[in-house]
């Protein structure tokens, strides 16, 4: 790739050698699914929208060699985010595939996409490996979720999850925080929606910090080489997504590997035709989102 | 990819839906498929359901004009040989998939027809299907009769008298559905309806939850 050497990849405007992570290992591995969404929420972080394409369908065939690769790599789940999966035409023929080597996670709104087709999802509970979904409910406030979903969403993606649940499929909810928050408290605000939908108590809550929409440019402190050692320790270092995990994104009819899942904007982050070639590549720490994961320790892996 | 289409005719079918009729392009999709449009910038998109069949030269759409509403009042002003912008076919509401001879139970408001129509011009020779359609006005009625000569559609009006239709809700017509074990059901259009026909369908019907499908066009205001 070519910008690999490029002075703004490895330096910092001010001229300091960019703080980066060298991968180590790959344990997850992540598919975006296609930009094509079903709704389309005024804060989404991959400005979905029905018929979006900055990033298209992967199909089961662009999946097939990078599930291959990543088998040899040592992976140990795959995931999948959108959009929303489940729009995809071939999302249930992938999840088929991947879940004979290993489990899976799905990042989904839980709304007509995934109810519809409920008789073609049912029957990978009898795969090997588990199949696990993350269903976002933005907020524990069913009119301030719909203000962004739209109307009865909150509703509906908590029974979808209540009935995921009882069918024997792992779930978990992705939820936004605020600035200040007291995020226990929050958490606890869901409880009795998690009852009401026959689901336990602890459900696992995973909570976001706003990431900013594609191709915005939020101003944010630069991550030196410096920065790296004084703030992070090794085991904060080795936590961050981008030293155990890629993600492979399909645009203009090519699926290439990418750095994480926060950064598909920028073709920077895309670093190789292959899984392999792209574990010899430093990651800069570049992008806006990169801030986050350094500063807030922002994760959306299932294995860290 | 998407595609640049030309409009090819734009009808006022009643005072509030007009009929979207673009160039096709050779594009192959399934009935129950949508296509999002999008507004003259192309940062606005809006899914629309292909009404037309397979096998027709055209894609039509029949669009509700909304108050306010961005994308359909824009549509609405178009004329033939404009340009407008359709993304491929896509969609998880198919009726009459995976099946093969269990009944199909269809039950729509307004422009939530679209997909049965699709289906029904498409495969004239399929199974009988059982159609309640919803409208508020006789005139809202789309295609009545091409819906009578091709499946049992029962009409429903909400708002007006003097027809020979039930006048009320389609909830109304439920009990008098012969729910055959097996039977698939599609729902489309309001949210309202499509809640209240699941909530009854589950409950007092008995049927399980994976033979009810669901497409929401349109939330009501609070
Ligand atoms: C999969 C799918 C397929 C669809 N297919 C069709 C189709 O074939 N034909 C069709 O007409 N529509 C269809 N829709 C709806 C369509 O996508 C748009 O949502 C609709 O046209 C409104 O878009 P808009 O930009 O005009 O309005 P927007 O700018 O999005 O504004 C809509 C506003 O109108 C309000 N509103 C919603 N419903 C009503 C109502 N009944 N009366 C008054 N106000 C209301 C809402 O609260 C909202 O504020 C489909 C939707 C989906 C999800
Ligand atoms: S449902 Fe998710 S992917 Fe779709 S628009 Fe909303 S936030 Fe984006």
């Amino acid at each position: 790739m070519l910008h690999l050497d490029r002075e703004d990849w490895v330096k910092t405007s001010d001229g300091d050698s960019r703080g980066y992570i060298q991968p180590q290992r790959l344990d997850e591995l992540w598919f975006h699914t296609g930009t094509n969404c079903n709704l389309r929420c005024p804060f989404c972080l991959e400005g979905s929208k029905p018929g979006d394409n900055r990033i298209s369908f992967l199909t089961l065939e662009d999946v097939r060699p990078f599930i291959t690769e990543a088998l040899e790599l040592g992976v140990k789940n795959f995931s999948f985010t959108g959009g929303e999966p489940f729009v995809n035409p071939d999302m249930v023929r992938i999840l088929d595939l991947a879940l004979t080597h290993r489990s899976c996670m799905v990042l989904s709104n839980a709304t007509e996409p995934l109810m519809n087709r409920i008789n073609e999802v049912l029957p990978l509970i009898n795969k090997p490996n588990d199949l696990s979904f993350r269903v976002s409910l933005d907020f524990p406030n069913p009119e301030k979720h719909d203000e962004g979903r739209g109307k009865g969403n909150f509703r509906r993606s908590l029974n979808t999850l209540g009935r995921l649940h009882s069918f024997g499929f792992h779930v978990s909810i992705a939820r936004l925080i605020a600035n200040g928050e007291d995020v226990e408290a929050v958490n606890r605000e869901y409880v009795p929606f998690f009852e009401s939908a026959g689901l336990p108590a602890d459900l696992r809550i995973v909570a976001f910090p706003d990431f900013f929409p594609p191709d915005s440019l939020p101003e944010i402190p630069q991550i030196t080489e410096n920065c790296m050692t004084s703030y992070l320790n090794a085991e904060q270092r080795d936590e961050m997504m981008c030293n155990f995990s890629k993600m492979i994104v399909k645009k203009n009819d090519r699926a290439g590997v990418y750095a994480c899942t926060l950064v598909d904007d920028d073709h920077d982050y895309d670093l190789a035709d292959t899984l392999k070639e792209s574990m010899e590549v430093r990651v800069m720490l570049k992008h806006h989102r990169c801030y986050s994961c350094f500063a807030y320790g922002a994760s959306c892996s299932e294995v860290s | 990819m998407d595609e640049l289409c030309s409009v090819v005719s734009l009808e006022w079918r009643t005072s509030k839906v007009f009929e979207l009729t673009v160039e096709r392009n050779g594009v192959e999709f399934t009935p129950g498929d949508s296509f999002a449009i999008f507004a003259g910038d192309g940062n606005e998109s809006r899914p629309y359901s292909v009404a037309s069949g397979t096998d027709e030269p055209t894609l039509r759409f029949l669009i509700q004009q909304l108050p306010d509403g961005i994308v359909s009042n824009y549509l609405s002003e178009l004329r033939p040989g404009d340009k407008i912008r359709l993304s491929e076919p896509f969609g998880w509401f198919h009726p009459g998939k995976n099946t093969s001879d269990e009944p199909l139970v269809f039950i729509a408001t307004g422009t939530g027809i679209a997909p049965f129509l699709s289906y029904l011009r498409a495969y004239p020779d399929k199974g009988p299907v059982v159609c309640l359609y919803g409208v508020r006005y006789f005139e809202d009625a789309l295609d009545l009769d091409f819906l009578k000569s091709s499946c049992d559609v029962r009409l429903v009006i909400s708002r007006e008298d003097g027809h020979i239709y039930h006048k009320g809700r389609v909830t109304d017509l439920l009990p008098s559905l012969d729910l055959l074990a097996g039977t698939h059901f599609y729902l489309c259009g309001l949210d309202a309806m499509i809640d209240d026909v699941s909530a009854w369908l589950e409950g007092t019907g008995g049927i399980d939850f994976s033979h009810i499908h669901r497409e929401v066009f349109f939330h009501a205001p609070s």
